[in-house]
């Protein structure tokens, strides 16, 4: 076991360079300057004498110094090539030492000169995962028992009407999700304003209790939450009974019914146990789409996660944290993937760490 | 059995394809689904007859003119032929099999590369010769001095400007069948051109990394060694990239005057979305090769890039259509999504659901493009789900 998550590790490594590769060459590669860019977003806010200080300084760090970024063409395509690899070893040198450049937009809050984009991930991943974390275990919660419903009722009323509906809830938008909880439960007006409209605190939730502090958490989390769980949910569902289906037809199901198990046992004894592996496997091919999913839910219900900052940023141009955010989700991503192969090779003995 | 032959009097032997389609016959929630899918191509195609402010026909001082064809892109006619050309498709397939009699081959293939080639040679002609007008004058204030107008059927700008503004708001009437928005901006003919937005996101996207992962994916598994584990650690990257963020950095680098942000999120989905293409194209490959029919084709000294390409590719394409349909649906999705963030700034059903998302009172407008996306997911959905069951190898005739 230790070997072999060792060498998932160590493969992680390659699959990291991979990303960042990619992310700084598509920055260098692109037509126009980001630098620019930035500066041109953030003029009127920023005195420019500062600003082309702060530019020059920036493109120091994300090893953006020596480019062609005029794009008149005096830096030929051979020398562009080479230069990429240039920047790139310049860049991520600069990220080893923890220097991820410097956003122009945010400070980070503890200090107010610090400007690390890093820290600004770190700040914003506990939101970002306590959301997930709590979808991703309702999703659990409803997926099994609807699957398993629906399952043991093939071609039943119940079958065709859950199946049906949960291609609906699979094909509703989060957007309009988001869109109506926030309109119809939360604002006043056309709705009932039973839960909160924004964030995943109240403003005077420093001075409350534990209890009362996750409480108030939990009550702010309902309506983001229900956005993130009931796609997720439909989805896993389906999974779930397809492959209870096809462990139900399978031999060993066969020979424990013939041998005179009780029905029960041969469902949840037998059955539901090998047909969890698959959605293991599943769990961890949606999270990174819930992490990606919940930039748009962080939005719509302003909660103070990494796909607000994300998005945030991009409205600013601030490319070093757009950067750094590529390589935080990348990052988050891959360690979903080895949970779930880590959890697969638990779950399934025919699975050996090899 | 005996049906089959009777269906099949030429003896041509029953392809997967044919099997395929046969299953997916069957099922009325597919053929519904494919309604629908070709009535949404044919409104984003024909948007511009369906509602805007150019005149079909338009007769003045006794000379009559069609002023909607002289401002049509040059782009939105390629689409148009495009569009034709699919629904050729099968009539020249039947045109060649009854000429396959005598010359034989694969007439799907040749159908196919025909039609690209009459496509190509139809558009660079195009491209030559006419070039696209911008900013067509305005018809509709001046309605009064023609003697004929076939407007579109709804005869209102697209982009309204400030005389529209009087009908902000305004909740669905004759005149505006779905209301208005709050730039006095027709709800419905945005529809019709959000549609265009949604559907070239999705054919395009799909096309784009389907042909990727299908190539990529051929090769790993066919080939094996070096070449498989290098393509896989590629394909590992791309799978723990965040498209969402990458579209994002991308959309934020590209300055807007290079490339239209529809077109940037078009070729980062399609670049960035072939892993689950590859990765089934590559499992089918594994267990295709071994196949004796493969065996043979070596054996006959068939070369290899016709080996891929006519033999083992053609074999595993069906469950690459499953993905493929939810991959569309998927794309549709993350567009929404990103006009909806306001990242991207085209016609799309994502940005009027922000337009209305304020306002929800005037529930018409996130109805309809809240509803427009949902339909369009939800049929491909449909769609995806039946082929799935229809290359169900259990269900098999």
């Amino acid at each position: 076991m230790k070997a072999y998550l060792l060498k998932r590790l160590l493969l992680m490594v390659p699959t990291l360079l991979g990303i960042t590769f990619l992310t700084y060459a598509i920055v260098r590669l692109a037509p126009g300057d980001p630098i620019a860019a930035m500066i041109r977003a953030q003029a009127g806010n920023i005195d420019p004498k500062v600003m082309h200080a702060d530019a020059e300084r920036i493109r120091e760090r994300l090893g953006l110094k020596d480019y062609d970024y005029l794009g008149d063409g005096r830096i030929d395509g051979l020398d562009k090539a080479v230069g990429v690899f240039h920047g790139y070893g310049r860049w991520f040198r600069h990220i080893l030492q923890g220097d991820f450049g410097e956003s122009i937009k945010f400070r980070t809050g503890s200090s107010p000169s610090s400007r690390n984009p890093f820290l600004l991930f770190l700040e914003r991943i506990p939101v970002t995962l306590t959301l997930n974390v709590i979808a991703e275990i309702f999703i659990f919660l409803i997926a099994i028992p609807v699957g398993l419903a629906s399952a043991r009722r093939k071609g039943r009323l119940f079958d065709r009407a859950s199946g049906v509906a949960l291609l609906v809830l699979w094909s509703i938008p989060e957007i309009l999700a988001g869109t109506l909880l926030l309109g119809l439960l939360a604002r006043g007006g056309l709705g009932l304003p039973w839960f909160p409209v924004a964030w995943l605190h109240s403003p005077n939730s420093d001075q409350m209790g534990r209890l009362a502090y996750i409480t108030d958490m939990l009550w702010h989390a309902v309506l983001p939450v229900a956005c993130m769980v009931y796609g997720g949910l439909a989805y896993l569902a389906k999974l779930g009974r397809a492959s209870l289906l096809e462990n139900l037809r399978a031999d060993y199901v066969r020979t424990a019914r013939a041998k005179g198990v009780p029905e029960r046992q041969v469902v949840y004894r037998h059955a539901l146990r090998n047909s969890l592996i698959p959605m293991i496997t599943t769990m961890v091919m949606i999270l990174p789409g819930l992490i990606g999913g919940s930039v748009i839910v962080e939005n719509i219900f302003s909660i103070q996660g990494m796909g607000l900052l994300v998005v945030e940023a991009a409205r600013a141009c601030d490319l070093s944290v757009i950067m750094t955010g590529t390589l935080v989700y990348g990052f988050l991503t891959l360690l979903a993937v080895l949970i779930g192969d880590v959890l697969y090779a638990w779950a399934d003995p025919r699975v050996r760490y090899e | 059995m005996s049906e089959a032959r009777a269906s099949n009097p030429v003896g041509v032997p029953r392809t997967y394809g044919a099997i395929v389609w046969r299953q997916l016959r069957r099922r009325p929630s597919a053929m519904a689904s494919l309604a629908v899918i070709v009535v949404l191509a044919l409104v984003a195609i024909l948007a511009p007859f369906l509602g805007g402010d150019i005149p079909i026909r338009w007769v003045e001082n006794g000379r009559a003119s069609w002023p909607i064809f002289k401002h049509l892109a040059n782009l939105e006619y390629a689409a148009m032929l495009a569009f034709v050309q699919a629904l050729l498709l099968v009539p020249t397939v039947r045109l060649l099999r009854w000429r396959a009699e005598v010359a034989g081959g694969s007439p799907w293939t040749r159908a196919i590369a025909i039609h690209l080639a009459v496509w190509v040679l139809c558009m660079t002609a195009l491209e030559v010769l006419r070039e696209d007008r911008l900013s067509p004058p305005s018809y509709l204030s001046r309605r009064g001095q023609a003697e004929a107008a076939w407007f579109p059927l709804i005869a209102y700008p697209r982009e309204p400007g400030f005389a529209e503004l009087q009908f902000k708001d305004a909740p669905p009437s004759w005149q505006h069948p779905l209301g208005t928005g709050r730039s006095g901006n027709d709800i419905l003919v945005g529809l019709f051109y959000g549609a265009r937005t949604a559907m070239t996101i999705g054919f395009v996207t799909v096309g784009i990394s389907s042909l990727i992962g299908v190539t990529l994916g051929a090769f790993s598994g066919y080939f094996l060694g070096a070449v498989d584990l290098v393509l896989m650690r590629i394909a590992e990257i791309f799978m723990c990239i965040p498209r969402l963020i990458l579209i994002i950095l991308i959309l934020t680098v590209i300055p807007p005057g290079v490339l239209s942000p529809l077109w940037t999120v078009v070729i980062v989905l399609g670049i960035t979305g072939w892993t689950g293409t590859y990765r089934f194209m590559r499992a089918e490959l594994l267990r295709i090769r071994t196949e004796d029919y493969m065996t043979a084709a070596r054996a006959l000294g068939i070369p290899t890039w016709r080996l891929l390409a006519r033999h083992a590719v053609p074999n595993g394409l069906a469950p690459i259509l499953v993905g493929a349909t939810f991959g569309i649906a998927g794309a549709v999705f993350l567009e929404a999504s990103l006009a909806f963030l306001n990242l991207v700034q085209t016609p799309s059903w994502g940005e009027m659901l922000n337009d209305g998302r304020q306002h929800l009172e005037y529930w018409w407008v996130w109805a309809s493009a809240g509803g427009a996306i949902f339909l369009t997911v939800f049929v491909y959905n449909l769609l995806g789900e039946a082929i799935r069951d229809a290359i169900d190898p259990r269900l098999k005739v």
